[in-house]
């Protein structure tokens, strides 16, 4: 009993990088940066665009401010309509992620282990509502909201949007779960798990990739829902930001600078967000993809 | 610890029978391996004692008590896959718990018979290690020493040692035996290796088609073989067919070549049968007039040689001593004695000769 090989390290598989000539590799950069710059110009003109004064904005749209004017940001930090409408689009990003993370891994995790009659179809009516955005189906929407009482309530931008969530965060569980060997759910059986403690003690744990990508796109995509909060919420005081940003530039149209300090200070927590979980992310969404 | 039993079990996927009324007794202790060609259903026996799998028809008992309808926890079995099925995510120490830990056992325990199981593996510096951190031999005694702290009834094998390399395969497989002398749990070890199964088990059962074609210690079925296709399957290399009729009490092959058997019953005239030979039972000497036939290909592994020789116009392996030097293109005159003849009936399969 004296054998010690080195562990395994599975993250230094070559990458197919190396094998691209010098050529393709040129082009190949040259897009990727002219991807970056649509990306990334609109991003910083913005960023920038809040240090600078009005007349500086007007002449000089695109280059450094002259002076920096950080005070176009601080007096939004010490706002108090900039927390609450932070606060309030937290609340919504938060409720709606952990609404699909819980449903959709659950349900999942039954498409992907448990044959029962009819699952396929069950399966296919989830994904249906893959091909309608919230948007088409804002008039019954909104009066079955209405029916239940839930206009003007954080729940009821939630509810929908965590439904409407659903069908691609279950189509990527699912196709996550099956990409786990099948003697591991044996294993487990034989150790005395049943189907809620696989899902609990195993499932769970090695599904960090997975549920930080879904709970990414359902953050993202809550964090910058315009239509269905504008439709469902009335108060001022429960509007999550983009509309409160609409509220804003009505109250402050000439000043740009103003606005757009503030959209900047907005969208920065979906990009910390994002590199804080990147890692995850990207080895999610390619997983399953390669048995 | 418990004897197992299967009673006349069968397995069929919708109109398609993988098993077909299979018998087995194990004994409380016994090791036996389970061994035959990939497809043949070894694994579908297993899942089935282990409760992974339904049975179509049939009982399973262990240790008395019939356990058709039981889970795999009620059944107190424990088993050992060809992926060692490994929680990624847990450590040594975890994974050997698991078990426990599901089944409610206090901490002081779990850590006491986690602790001894590892000591009996020789796991204790590796328990705070991941299984990505370990070698493919670490691995499979965690996934052995997680099988052991359970203290199972019946201890299942489905192929442990295939994902190793041939030398960890060998050192692997004498210390599941050793394992088994110490603990002497009643164990059913599945493999297609004949020669895993030889060495390892107190009894073979040798499987094809979903059907045990015999079952016997591992000497029983190298000297009775009950029909051609364990003949073939157990020894290496393997036994030499050739097909023959029954000339004058004799097995005749071809004219002047013909091979003296000791049957085992009245044979007709002229029956047509299959004569069987094992590479290591011709000699270089002997009595009778021999078979000579040109050599076509040596194969030296040291301390034999394996030579194929055309007899009858068949090429024959035939096992020489190391020492003796053969070459190719010469002759060679080979001896059998009456004794280590076989003789299958042609149609069936089934032996015929006493040997
Ligand atoms: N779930 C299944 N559905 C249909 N056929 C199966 C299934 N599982 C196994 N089989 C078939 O049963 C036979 C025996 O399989 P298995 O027990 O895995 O063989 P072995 O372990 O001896 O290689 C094979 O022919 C296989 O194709
Ligand atoms: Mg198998």
């Amino acid at each position: 009993m004296t054998d010690t090989a080195p562990p395994i390290d599975a993250a230094s598989a070559p990458t197919s990088g190396h094998s691209l000539g010098i050529r393709t590799r040129t082009y190949l950069y040259a897009a990727l940066l002219i991807v970056a710059a649509v990306v990334l110009v609109p991003l910083v003109t913005t960023a920038l665009g809040g240090f600078k004064t009005l007349g500086d904005l007007r002449g000089n749209a695109f280059g450094l401010p002259q002076t920096w004017m950080f005070s176009n940001y601080t007096d939004i930090l010490v706002s108090q309509r900039y927390w609450l409408q932070m606060g309030n689009s937290l609340l919504i990003a938060g409720l709606t992620v952990f609404l699909v993370l819980t449903l959709a891994a659950m349900a999942a995790f039954v498409f992907a282990h448990v044959k029962f009659f009819g699952s396929q179809h069950l399966l296919n009516y989830f994904l249906i509502g893959l091909m309608f955005p919230a948007a088409t189906a804002i008039l019954p929407l909104f009066i079955r909201i209405r029916d239940l009482g839930l206009l003007d309530t954080y729940w009821g931008v939630v509810l929908p949007q965590a439904a409407f969530g659903l069908g691609m965060s279950i189509l990527l569980f699912r196709n996550y779960f099956r990409g786990m060997p099948l003697e591991l759910f044996d294993a487990a059986f034989v150790d005395g798990a049943g189907y809620f403690r696989f899902f609990w003690h195993i499932t769970l744990p090695l599904s960090r990739p997975i549920i930080a990508t879904v709970g990414i796109i359902s953050f993202v995509g809550s964090w910058n829902s315009y239509i269905l909060p504008l439709i469902l919420l009335n108060s001022e005081s429960k509007y999550p930001w983009p509309l409160g940003i609409m509220v804003y530039r009505g109250e402050f149209s000439t000043d740009w600078q103003l606005i757009l300090a503030f959209i900047t200070l907005t969208i920065t927590p979906t990009i910390i967000v994002f590199f804080v979980a990147q890692k995850h992310i990207i080895a999610g969404l390619t997983a399953g993809a390669v048995k | 610890m418990a004897g197992l039993e299967l009673r006349n079990i069968s397995k069929s996927y919708g109109a398609v029978s993988v098993i077909e009324g299979i018998n087995l007794e194990v004994t409380d202790g016994e090791f036996v391996a389970l061994v035959g060609p990939s497809g043949c259903g070894k694994s579908t026996i297993l899942r089935m004692i282990a409760g992974l799998e339904d049975i179509t028809g049939g009982d399973i008992s262990i240790g008395g008590e019939i356990v058709n309808d039981l889970t795999p926890k009620e059944r107190n079995i424990a088993m050992v896959f060809q992926s060692y099925a490994l929680y990624p995510h847990m450590n040594v120490y975890r994974n050997m718990a698991f078990n426990l830990e599901l089944a409610g056992k206090p901490k002081a325990e779990i850590d006491r018979r986690v602790r001894a199981a590892a000591t009996m593996l020789e796991l204790e510096p590796l328990l705070d290690r991941k299984p990505s951190q370990l070698s493919g031999g670490q691995r499979q005694r965690v996934a052995m020493g997680r099988a052991l702290v359970r203290d199972p009834s019946v201890f299942l094998f489905d192929e442990p040692l295939s994902n190793l390399d041939a030398k960890l395969r060998v050192q692997m497989r004498s210390e599941i035996k050793q394992l088994h002398k110490k603990v002497g749990v009643t164990s059913v070890y599945v493999t297609h290796d004949q020669v895993e199964a030889m060495t390892l088990a107190d009894r073979v059962v040798v499987l094809n088609k979903g059907i045990i074609q015999q079952a016997g210690s591992p000497m029983e079925l190298y000297r009775q073989p009950a029909n051609t296709f364990v003949a073939g399957f157990i020894g290496s290399p393997a036994m030499n067919f050739f097909e023959a009729t029954i000339v004058g009490g004799a097995a005749r092959t071809a004219p002047g070549v013909s091979f003296e058997f000791r049957p085992a019953s009245r044979l007709t005239e002229g029956q047509p049968v299959t004569v069987g030979v094992r590479p290591e039972h011709f000699q270089r000497t002997g009595q009778g007039p021999g078979l000579t036939g040109p050599v076509s290909i040596v194969e030296p592994t040291g301390g034999q040689t394996f030579v194929t020789v055309d007899l009858a116009g068949q090429p024959t392996v035939v096992t020489v001593s190391g020492d003796d030097l053969v070459e190719a293109e010469t002759n060679l005159t080979l001896y059998t004695s009456p004794q280590q003849v076989y003789v299958f009936d042609r149609e069936t399969g089934t032996r015929l000769s006493e040997n």
